[in-house]
């Protein structure tokens, strides 16, 4: 209990500030998500760093594609995702996401999300 | 046979001498205890978890309607759309009876004109029940167009729920938000 008061009394700011105003409304401030509804972040955001196409992915999804939020604050806020939801799962010797490739990838955004989705997601089963 | 008759006559013993030490108004004095004791904590009223994370800021100071939970003019309610649970029979963090609270929200901040501080407030519907009808407001800070679907309140919230219909809309406080 001690740990959030603190968080709470020095107030939340930069990505963390961002994540909850931008995301969390739907990840939650877990990242548990709601099944059926919304996919999970927990457990489950890093693994896409594992397959050709998930770290792309990871922002042409429209979610953070379109957020209302800056290169650089985006870029952050992914990496602050990566850590915090995904720190178990994102593979060794990653490289932090960058404003110039965010702003790149964002320009694409995915007309078949699901599709896509569920391609990397098969990809990760045969990695098992 | 003699065990049976054994265990026949001790029950019998047993409740005789529960009889004669204790009344049954007692009993119900008791179980009636124990009932209102162990279940109001079930009664369907959904709390913000997050709400106890955070002493929200004192409103007891705040004078007139921004103090007012039952206002649209409340500080926290700087972008809410909805009927009020403060007037439905909840409050302003909290679902009425009957209802439960959307996991699916939308997020933003209002400044608290008592500590200048600006909140991270989060509006969740409250799902379950047919329209309140009380209380309506509509206000708009930080909202945009239906495009950004996440940051458009018009919407009905109730995502994730049994139900999908909306009954009303709870600002709950989340943590202090400081831009560096």
């Amino acid at each position: 209990m001690l740990a959030p008061g603190v968080a709470a009394a020095q107030g939340t700011s930069g990505p963390a500030l961002d994540y909850a105003v931008t995301c969390q409304g739907c990840h939650r401030a877990d990242g548990a998500g709601t099944p059926g509804t919304v996919p999970a972040l927990a457990g489950s955001v890093g693994k896409f760093l594992r397959v050709p196409g998930g770290r792309e992915f990871l922002v042409r999804v429209p979610g953070v594609a379109q957020a209302p939020l800056d290169d650089t604050a985006l870029a952050a806020v992914l990496n602050w995702m990566l850590d915090r939801f995904g720190r178990d799962d994102v593979p060794k010797g990653v490289v932090p996401y960058t404003a110039e490739e965010v702003n790149q990838l964002r320009r694409r955004p995915l007309t078949d999300v699901a599709g896509a989705r569920r391609q990397l997601v098969e990809a990760l089963e045969r990695t098992k | 046979m003699d065990e049976r008759y054994w265990i026949d006559r001790f029950v019998e013993n047993a409740a005789r001498q529960l009889a004669q030490r204790t009344s049954r108004r007692s009993f119900l004095t008791r179980l009636g205890s124990a009932l209102v004791g162990s279940t109001l904590p079930l009664l369907p009223v959904a709390r913000a978890a997050d709400d106890a994370r955070l002493p929200p800021p004192d409103d007891a100071a705040l004078k007139g309607e921004v103090g007012d939970p039952k206002s649209c003019s409340y500080w926290r309610h700087c972008a809410i759309d909805g009927f009020l649970c403060a007037c439905c029979g909840g409050s302003q963090s909290a679902c009425p009876p009957g209802t439960e609270m959307s996991p699916v929200t939308w997020i933003g901040t209002c400044r608290h004109p008592g500590d200048g501080k600006d909140y991270i407030i989060s509006y969740n519907d409250c799902c379950g029940q047919s329209l309140c009808l009380r209380c309506r407001c509509t206000r708009t800070e930080g909202e945009k167009p239906i495009y950004f679907t996440s940051k458009n309140n018009d919407l009905l919230w109730c995502f994730g729920t049994k139900s999908r219909a909306v009954n009303c809309s709870v600002a709950v406080v989340l943590g202090v938000a400081t831009r560096t």
